[in-house]
């Protein structure tokens, strides 16, 4: 039945290259997130905007972020932006598909959770004295990111697994790149790639496991 | 008794998974009728597509004729450099006839027949990026297809470099041409008959090739699997029939050009 | 004036990627409901620590890279003595990758059946299987189509990454153009984009509509 020899010894003496990897990986991954949920809050307040220009962005946006697959949008950010003289390393045009990406299901996502804090309490925070500003990020904001939270953490073990597709734009020191490139010396493709399988694993589970602890701090009463 | 369905079970699933040992791969292809090469459609003029994306060129060609000498129909499997060995072994092709360097690592994994063809390597730049001999690659952002011998002679000597220059690696040919046109990179080491090709399909008015890359002549082989050796014979016997009846060298300038094909004698050796 | 390459038998070309593209997708889909209907009643009736084997399975097809899964599955059937065409193996890992979404979207939607509502069936002596399939299966459908509809556009999309295993899909026919055509990378890719767009568009909008008219009846 096998008639394949496993070589795990050479799989395993590269592992400290491949957490090395790890780290890259979880580090355009939060970057990522951090931006995406930036720029997803400024498109969620777009999208109840009635200026036809801040929708329009909005709803371009959300709809070519959701509705095109990651690969494409990050092969868009490297070969097509530097058709048009943008000029991308690797590294950035990974990093730019998935905030991309990113941004366009939180801001669907905040767009939800926004509707799900009351009218009332706005209109409370402005009779106390608070202005549009303050009312918003001092009062809805929060509240929304705890309607949110859950969502939110799902996304970003979906950034986790995009960032395997930076090898295709010639990445070659995140965790999928380093096992990439240990494959096409060796041509041991099972053994690297499983070792990377179960590192992803176990980046996801330790996300997870942030995020609910997280929530567990911020948000009890 | 409680056994038996499990035995059953078990000895269909050792039914299910166990191929008939019998015929070798050799046998196989000739039972089946078809020849299933793989190739690089991102290398011209040895792999490319037509105006009607058929797969076109000189290892297109090479694995036509060895359909027909073995009398089954061939069937192109397109495969990017880093896939054509993972191809091989994940049974997607039968015979690989993609310009493969025979390198003593990827022996280990598969079985390469004699020389088929011969590169030497230049260097392929942007006319913009003030890069006229190899040595002006220190320093400067380069790339390649990972993997590939010219890639790995790169890196091994922006090592001993040590400058601050910068390694790329892609998964396709095409890639690696795309960035250094658009500008992701400055340079690349490619084989010469597939540089100039590039330069002259006027697909792209940015490139330009400046001087040899010193790396030693890169031989490419036909492969197969390295168990195979019934198939890894007559491939050997086939490309030796290449070239005496004159075929190799009616390839070379139906795809590369006029003057003598590259000579495949490997100076003061045996094969 | 816009000059290009692309001609169409170039387009004709696209249009059999995305035939591709959408017959994985039918299966992926089929196959996958249909496990992940099974997997996740499993997991929604049975008690918790009885499908926590099945639940850590089905963990890893979510919490490890496709692209990942699908190298590993295409080396490893190979290992295994077994012959698979790039197209069966991409049909075969991307329905078990949605069955794992699919299986939650079905515990998701059995659980919320409130259980007084289920104890009210039974008691007016209905049978197990009556209850799943007149109360239960109506009630979470609610909530599970507008979610499945989401996987259905999701999977499609992630159909973008059997092009790393040899499978000629829309993504994958839209690279072999400009690797001919190599001056016009982004034209070609929007040609792309936008046929992916044409086909999801239209199933979102859908999904989103279905979702307004659940919500507007609870």
């Amino acid at each position: 039945m096998f008639n394949y020899t496993f070589h795990w010894r050479p799989a395993l003496n590269a592992l400290p290259q491949m957490l090395q990897g790890a780290l890259v990986t979880l580090q355009i991954a939060v970057l990522s997130m951090v931006i995406g949920i930036a720029v997803g809050v400024v498109l969620s307040v777009f999208s109840s905007s009635r200026n036809k220009l801040l929708y329009g962005i909005y709803a371009t946006w959300v709809e070519v972020a959701r509705n095109t697959p990651a690969l494409f949008q990050i092969y868009m950010a490297y070969f097509g932006l530097g058709q048009l003289g943008i000029r991308l390393d690797s590294f950035l045009a990974l990093l730019v598909g998935i905030t991309f990406n990113n941004a366009g299901y939180l801001a669907e996502t905040f767009r939800g959770g926004l509707r799900a804090v009351p009218q009332t309490q706005t209109r409370a925070a402005r009779s106390l004295g608070f202005n549009a500003y303050e009312a918003f990020t001092l009062i809805v904001l929060p509240q929304m990111f705890r309607a949110v939270f859950h969502p939110m953490t799902n996304q970003m073990v979906w950034a986790i697994l995009m960032t395997s597709l930076g090898v295709v734009v010639g990445l070659n020191s995140d965790l999928t790149g380093v096992t990439q490139d240990l494959n096409v010396r060796t041509f041991r493709t099972f053994e690297y790639f499983a070792i990377a399988a179960v590192l992803y694993y176990l980046i996801a589970k330790v996300v997870t496991l942030g995020a609910r602890l997280i929530a567990w701090r911020l948000f009890r009463y | 008794m409680k056994w038996t369905p499990l035995v059953a079970t078990a000895a269909f699933l050792t039914m299910l998974t166990v191929p008939p040992a019998f015929a070798d791969k050799l046998d196989d292809i000739i039972a089946s009728g078809v020849l299933r090469c793989a190739v690089v459609l991102d290398f011209p003029p040895m792999g490319s597509r037509d105006t009607s994306n058929n797969p076109i060129g000189f290892d297109v060609d090479t694995c036509n004729d060895l359909a027909k000498a073995l009398g089954v129909t061939p069937e192109y499997v397109e495969t990017p450099f880093p896939d054509r060995i993972p191809a091989l072994v994940s049974g997607r092709a039968d015979v690989g006839v993609a310009s493969t360097s025979d390198t003593l690592e990827r022996a280990k994994t598969i079985g390469f027949s004699i020389p088929y063809f011969a590169f030497t390597n230049v260097v392929l730049t942007r006319t913009d990026a003030g890069i006229e001999t190899y040595d002006d690659l220190k320093g400067k952002k380069l790339g390649s297809v990972a993997g590939t011998f010219e890639a790995i002679l790169l890196e091994d000597d922006m090592k001993t470099w040590g400058s601050s220059s910068t390694f790329q690696g892609f998964q396709a040919q095409a890639d690696v041409f795309q960035a250094l046109s658009q500008g992701q990179i400055d340079a690349t080491v490619v084989t010469s008959t597939v540089a100039f090709a590039t330069v002259n399909s006027g697909n792209f008015t940015n490139l330009k090739v400046s001087g040899d890359a010193p790396y030693p002549v890169d031989y490419v082989s036909l492969i197969g699997l390295r168990q195979e050796y019934g198939l890894l014979n007559y491939l050997n016997l086939f490309v030796n029939h290449q070239i005496r009846s004159g075929r190799y060298q009616e390839l070379y300038n139906k795809w590369v050009g006029e003057g003598a094909a590259p000579n495949l004698l490997i100076p003061g050796s045996y094969y | 004036m816009f000059h290009t390459a692309v001609s169409a038998n170039d387009l004709w070309f696209l249009a059999q990627g995305a035939g591709w593209t959408l017959l994985i997708t039918l299966i992926a889909m089929v196959g996958g409901t249909v496990l992940g209907v099974v997997f996740g009643v499993t997991r929604a009736v049975l008690p918790g620590w009885t499908t926590l084997p099945l639940g850590f399975l089905l963990d890893i097809f979510r919490s490890v890279p496709l692209l990942i899964q699908l190298i590993l599955a295409n080396s490893f059937i190979p290992i295994l003595g077994l012959r698979a065409t790039p197209f069966a193996v991409s049909c075969v890992v991307l329905a078990l990758y949605t069955s794992a979404y699919c299986a939650e979207i079905v515990r998701g939607g059995v659980l919320a059946v409130p259980q007084t509502t289920r104890r009210a069936a039974r008691s007016l002596g209905l049978t197990w299987w009556q209850d799943m399939t007149e109360i239960v299966y109506p009630m979470a459908l609610r909530v599970m189509l507008p979610s499945w509809i989401g996987l259905t556009l999701g999977v499609m999309k992630d159909t973008a990454l059997v092009g790393w295993i040899g499978v000629i899909e829309l993504l994958k026919s839209s690279q072999i153009l400009i690797t001919r055509m190599q001056n016009e990378p982004l034209f070609i890719l929007m040609i792309a984009g936008l046929i992916y767009f044409l086909i999801s568009f239209p199933i979102s909008r859908l999904g989103a509509r279905l979702e307004r008219r659940f919500r507007e009846n609870d």
